[in-house]
């Protein structure tokens, strides 16, 4: 948006707090705005015209409802001045036929009313004008309203112009953000999948010092892995692409498929995940992969959170239309000054996970999300005798 | 479940190829071949006639579904497991529908790798 007509200078004898006001709102020029004017009265037009046209604004004028559209059109005003009663439309549908156009992006009507019955005002107020001027005009008072309803208009714009701004560099970002996560993580999937086996002795024994590099290796490359798996999931789901696919499945299937694979973890550590299915399956409509990612990461975090040689337990509860999963741990509890950031970006509470592993926060905030886009609930509880039960809710 | 058939493991990084290799020796597998794309993978197949095929899905020269439908062309009876570095749901519905037998993420743990694989195996050899 370019600015670049001088500024107004408030004349002599302007009263101080006008003057002052009229000072800050020169911090946007005003000059070189277009006005259009609409009045079948010669004499109304040649007034107002003067006035403003001292003022710096460019001005044009036109007699009629109709003639109202097709300058609008033309010249695209900053501002209209809009007489109400016209011959054809009146200055009520006029502005209606341009709100309606034009929607937000319309420039501000200020009607010119010889009445000054609050009905006439009332009826303009919702024809879609923002104000009005009453005849005769008082020089002073109607300047003074069409700049800041001009003033208004500008800062609008350029908060319209801002937000869109905005828009395209947090795409850009979440594109570059995808782009980077998706071109790193094979490589640092293949580091860690190495590094796992040097561990493991499947290639010939390690001494205790080169087992311990190979560890680390693998253990920084896992929670690198996971934590830019987690920023690819924040950059699809802030680019407005986290896509839920519906489909019925067996609940319990997914839940059982999650504790078996999570199993495998929480072994290193001493823990079991134990799960009872219900006797009745549920069949739930629900993405599959996306709550597997669900019950992965409150499986996971269940055993990150509680002692070694924990039992974390998992059950299925309600019936249609609505089914509960719920993990129970053994770990300290969520501090209650804390819960309300528990399912935010990028939030870590004090507790710390038992085994040394790492917490990006962003797997409970991206649960919610993927819960939420089901029209589902998580939820955080602290139970009674010590640990913490997260459930979620899933409608069927 | 041991498997100890011929395996044809296509993929474009050799990183990947070395990971998933390691995995298959892990299985018990003993003769596995390597390509490094699609149109590669194919010819091995036919001079080869692997039982199982690792076939990643996005490489230069010729990608992992063209290739998929050309195996199936060739044999409906090979299994197919196919490599992926998204869960892309279209890519993924797309080789299924074409006739690949599972899919594999290429960031998986290895261990979950194991025995997605072993499960794949039991089902698919298991009339044998």
């Amino acid at each position: 948006m370019s600015l670049t007509a001088s500024t107004l200078e408030p004349s002599q004898g302007t009263p101080p707090a006008l003057r002052q006001a009229m000072e800050q709102k020169n911090a946007i020029k005003l000059r070189g705005r277009k006005i259009l004017i609409i009045d079948d009265d010669r004499i109304n037009i040649r007034i107002l015209a003067s006035i403003l046209q001292n003022e710096g604004f460019a001005i044009t004028e036109g007699n009629s409802g109709e003639q109202a559209l097709e300058l609008y059109e033309e010249i695209k005003p900053d501002l209209v001045l809009m007489d109400v009663v016209l011959p054809g439309i009146d200055g009520f549908a006029a502005c209606r036929a341009i709100k309606e156009r034009h929607g937000d992006s319309a420039a501000p009507v200020i009607f010119i009313t010889a009445k000054t019955e609050s009905d006439d005002i009332v009826e303009g107020l919702a024809a879609g004008g923002v104000d009005y001027l009453p005849k005769p005009f008082r020089r002073k008072e109607s300047i003074a309203r069409i700049r800041t309803h001009l003033h208004n208009r500008i800062l609008s714009e350029q908060q319209k112009a801002l937000v869109d701004q905005l828009k395209a560099a947090n795409q850009a970002k979440n594109k570059l953000l995808g782009m980077a996560a998706h071109d790193l993580r094979n490589p640092l999937a293949s580091i860690r999948g190495l590094a796992e086996f040097l561990c493991d002795g499947t290639v010939g024994q390690l001494t205790p010092d080169q087992h311990d590099l190979a560890n680390t290796i693998f253990e920084t490359s896992q929670s690198m892995l996971t934590l830019l798996n987690e920023l690819l999931d924040v950059a699809t789901i802030e680019a407005g692409e986290l896509k839920i696919h519906k489909e019925p499945n067996n609940l319990t299937e997914l839940v059982e498929k999650a504790v078996y694979l999570n199993n495998i973890n929480a072994a290193r550590k001493n823990t079991k995940i134990v799960f009872n299915p219900p006797e009745e399956a549920p069949i739930v409509r629900m993405d599959q992969a996306k709550i597997r990612q669900v019950m992965d990461n409150l499986l996971s975090n269940a055993v990150k959170y509680s002692p070694p040689g924990s039992t974390v337990n998992v059950r299925i509860s309600g019936y249609h239309p609505a089914f509960n999963v719920a993990v129970q741990d053994q770990g300290p509890g969520i501090p209650e000054n804390e819960r309300h950031q528990l399912f935010k970006d990028f939030m870590t509470l004090s507790s710390k996970p038992t085994g040394g592993e790492k917490a990006t926060g962003l797997g409970l905030a991206i649960c919610r999300k993927i819960v939420e886009a089901h029209r589902g609930a998580i939820t955080a509880t602290n139970l009674p005798h010590g640990g913490c039960e997260f459930s979620i809710m899933l409608p069927a | 479940m041991k498997y100890e058939g011929k395996i044809l493991l296509v993929d474009d990084e050799s990183h990947v190829r070395k990971f998933i290799a390691l995995v298959l020796k892990q299985l018990g597998a003993t003769t596995i071949l390597e390509a490094g794309n699609g149109r590669d993978a194919v010819e091995i197949y036919k001079r080869e006639l692997p039982n199982l095929i690792l076939l990643d899905v996005n490489m230069p020269i010729q990608d992992g579904i063209q290739t998929l439908r050309e195996i199936r062309q060739l044999s409906t009876e090979c299994v197919v497991v196919m490599l992926t570095s998204l869960a892309n749901r279209q890519t993924v519905e797309e080789a299924l529908n074409l006739g690949a037998d599972n899919y594999i993420r290429k960031d998986t743990p290895k261990d979950e790798i194991l025995a997605s694989l072993r499960q794949t195996i039991a089902e698919c050899f298991s009339a044998e």
